[in-house]
């Protein structure tokens, strides 16, 4: 346990579904038109943003779905070339774009349905300009990229850009490692749930019910 | 010298120029398909993959189908080639050496479809740079090119054995090796698909022997197909005791291949609930219902045609039957494919690069006509192997 092992709790009691986490995601990544490293999920009816149930006896709430920085990854093990790796310091699961080969190994190794993207074509951006953090490694075609935990800011000893931007402050950043860290606390005090248990990645990412 | 016997003298080996002029054409024909199909590859290759029908959330298409079923499609002609001689049994020394290099060819056509596939095939050196040896993917590019290099030693082997320059101990020595590694390549195969604990459509120990069994049927079949036509242009003698026992083992290898699907089906099914079974359902009735049931009633009546006595002498239906079986596996081929991302475990809506809820099974991917062109032009370029080595290499059996 000596390691760090960060990663993120997300309060879906507080989480109101405005998407500031993914823009703050697109913007602060530079992420390419059509990427989404993080999207917003409608746990409810038939289309975004619509409840389920009948009337008076619905019911409507929001995840957020990100890589999960698993512990057990099934991407790692998948990769051909090591592109994709966990970090030993901190367990954040992170991609190096220059070893990838784009064969798409790990798309069909994740069981979290869309929270990686391929650049199926060279990147295009809206503005016509680079936007974001200048030390967010530049998007290339053909290799596959994802949430990094905004490793760039990390580095810095800054929390990733959703969790800043979070209006209502339902995401919360921190090491699980550490019994005395928010998030550890969080979990204790709250009842919470991870994404595909059953698939024993164990991810780092908990969402508090 | 009689007039008529100058004019016979010349007419035997007019028709054997004629044969090599159709040769030459058919050499030019598939050579300039194969080009355009490279021509359309590097188009795919400078506007980017996104001019497939490949997205994220079904981000392997028919590049990927067509590599396992040539993988499969190469297992036939090794296996008739090295199975009898490594159990000593009654074998198809006939066609053994053609068989061998229609293998060779397919091994190159699967390997080819990977590259097709790749983001960047010029990272190709990755692999052996920074091989990660957990990847199933991994695994696979290490047996094909040992299943490739074996395949090629073991055909230069018997053409070596038929002047006398190779023992019969040593060809035995390397059917063993081949037939290991002919085995091993589809498993390996199947556990790219089948290790991937995220996609229920692939997620089963049954794969690895299903993609044995198909790889036999494919195999087999087109090996049976190639040999039928060599024996009608004359390349073959004909051989129809040789024939009727390949017919009658194909019959079977179909069946042992249906057997198992349906062991799939039935214990995935069971439950009646859950993803296994959503599986089951969209075969049976939904989106894959066109290709499961023509793969299962083909099937079915391959092995009726390739078992009956009366119709396995005859090489149309026999053809027509190998042919059914090859489109049946195509089709389990591609179904299995779309099926890994047919189904989402995370099923809610979002925006998303394309639909982001589909429970309804509608198929998400329908290859471009760029797609079918690459296709076609990789098949072109087996063909052109095919008729490059029929007509330099002695493939023909030994008198």
């Amino acid at each position: 346990m000596a390691n760090t092992r960060l990663g993120m709790v997300i309060d879906t009691k507080r989480c109101i579904g405005c998407h500031t986490c993914a823009m703050a995601c697109k913007v602060e990544n530079n992420l390419p038109d059509k990427n989404w490293w993080n999207r917003v999920l409608t746990i409810g009816g038939e289309g975004m943003d619509t409840p389920e149930g009948v009337w008076p006896n619905l019911a409507m709430s929001y995840i957020t779905l990100a890589c999960q920085h698993c512990e057990n990854p099934a991407c790692v093990k998948a990769c051909p070339v090591g592109a994709t790796y966990k970090r030993e310091e901190d367990g954040v699961v992170i991609q190096d774009y220059d070893k990838c080969i784009g064969c798409r190994m790990c798309l069909a190794a994740c069981p979290y349905t869309g929270v990686r993207v391929f650049n199926w074509e060279e990147p295009k951006h809206q503005v016509g300009f680079p936007i974001g953090d200048a030390n967010v490694p530049a998007h290339q075609k053909h290799t596959v990229e994802k949430c990094t935990l905004c490793a760039h800011r990390l580095a810095r000893g800054e929390e990733p850009a959703c969790i800043e931007a979070c209006p209502v402050r339902a995401r919360h950043f921190g090491d699980f490692n550490d019994p005395e860290s928010e998030v550890s606390q969080l979990l204790l005090k709250r009842g919470h749930f991870q994404l595909l248990p059953e698939k024993e990645t164990n991810p780092s990412v908990y969402f508090l019910s | 010298m009689s007039t008529q016997e100058t004019a016979a003298a010349k007419a035997a080996p007019a028709k054997t120029a004629s044969a090599a002029g159709g040769g030459k054409v058919l050499l030019a024909v598939t050579g300039a398909i194969a080009l355009a199909g490279i021509g359309l590859w590097i188009y795919q290759m400078s506007r980017g993959l996104v001019v497939t029908d490949m997205r994220n959330l079904s981000s392997w298409g028919l590049y990927i189908t067509m590599f396992m079923f040539f993988v499969g499609l190469s297992a036939g002609g090794l296996i008739i080639a090295t199975v009898p001689r490594v159990f000593g049994l009654k074998g198809f020394k006939s066609v053994s050496k053609i068989a061998v290099y229609l293998s060779i060819c397919c091994t190159v056509l699967a390997a080819a479809f990977v590259v097709i596939d790749l983001g960047h095939p010029e990272r190709l050196w990755h692999l052996i740079a920074y091989a990660n040896f957990t990847s199933p993917l991994m695994w696979d590019i290490v047996v094909i090119t040992t299943y490739l290099i074996v395949s090629i030693v073991y055909l230069r082997a018997t053409l070596k054995a038929e002047k006398g320059q190779t023992s019969e101990r040593a060809l035995k020595v390397l059917s063993t090796v081949a037939l290991v590694t002919a085995i091993l390549v589809h498993s390996v195969t199947a556990w790219i698909f089948g290790l991937q604990i995220g996609r229920a459509f692939w997620n089963t120990a049954l794969l690895a022997p299903m993609f044995i069994s198909s790889a036999l049927v494919s195999g087999l079949a087109l090996t049976l197909i190639v040999v039928l036509i060599l024996q009608k242009t004359g390349y073959l003698k004909a051989d129809p005791e040789s024939n009727s026992r390949m017919a009658w083992l194909l019959g079977i290898f179909v069946l042992v291949d249906l057997f198992l699907l349906f062991c799939e089906l039935l214990t995935a099914g069971y439950p009646l609930g859950g993803q296994e079974f959503n599986v089951v359902a969209s075969m049976l009735t939904g989106a894959f219902a066109p290709m499961f049931w023509t793969e299962v009633g083909g099937g079915i009546l391959a092995a009726v045609l390739l078992l009956n006595k009366k119709t396995q002498a005859s090489a149309g239906l026999v053809a027509l039957a190998a042919s059914i079986a090859i489109l049946g596996i195509f089709f389990k081929r591609f179904q299995l494919l779309l099926g890994g991302f047919e189904f989402s475990n995370i099923d809610y809506w979002s925006i998303t690069t394309g639909p982001a809820k589909w429970s309804d099974a509608v198929l998400n991917y329908v290859p471009t006509l760029l797609e079918w062109g690459i296709v076609i032009g990789v098949v072109a370029l087996g063909a052109f192997m095919l008729t490059l080595g029929l007509n330099k290499l002695a493939l023909k059996p030994a008198e």
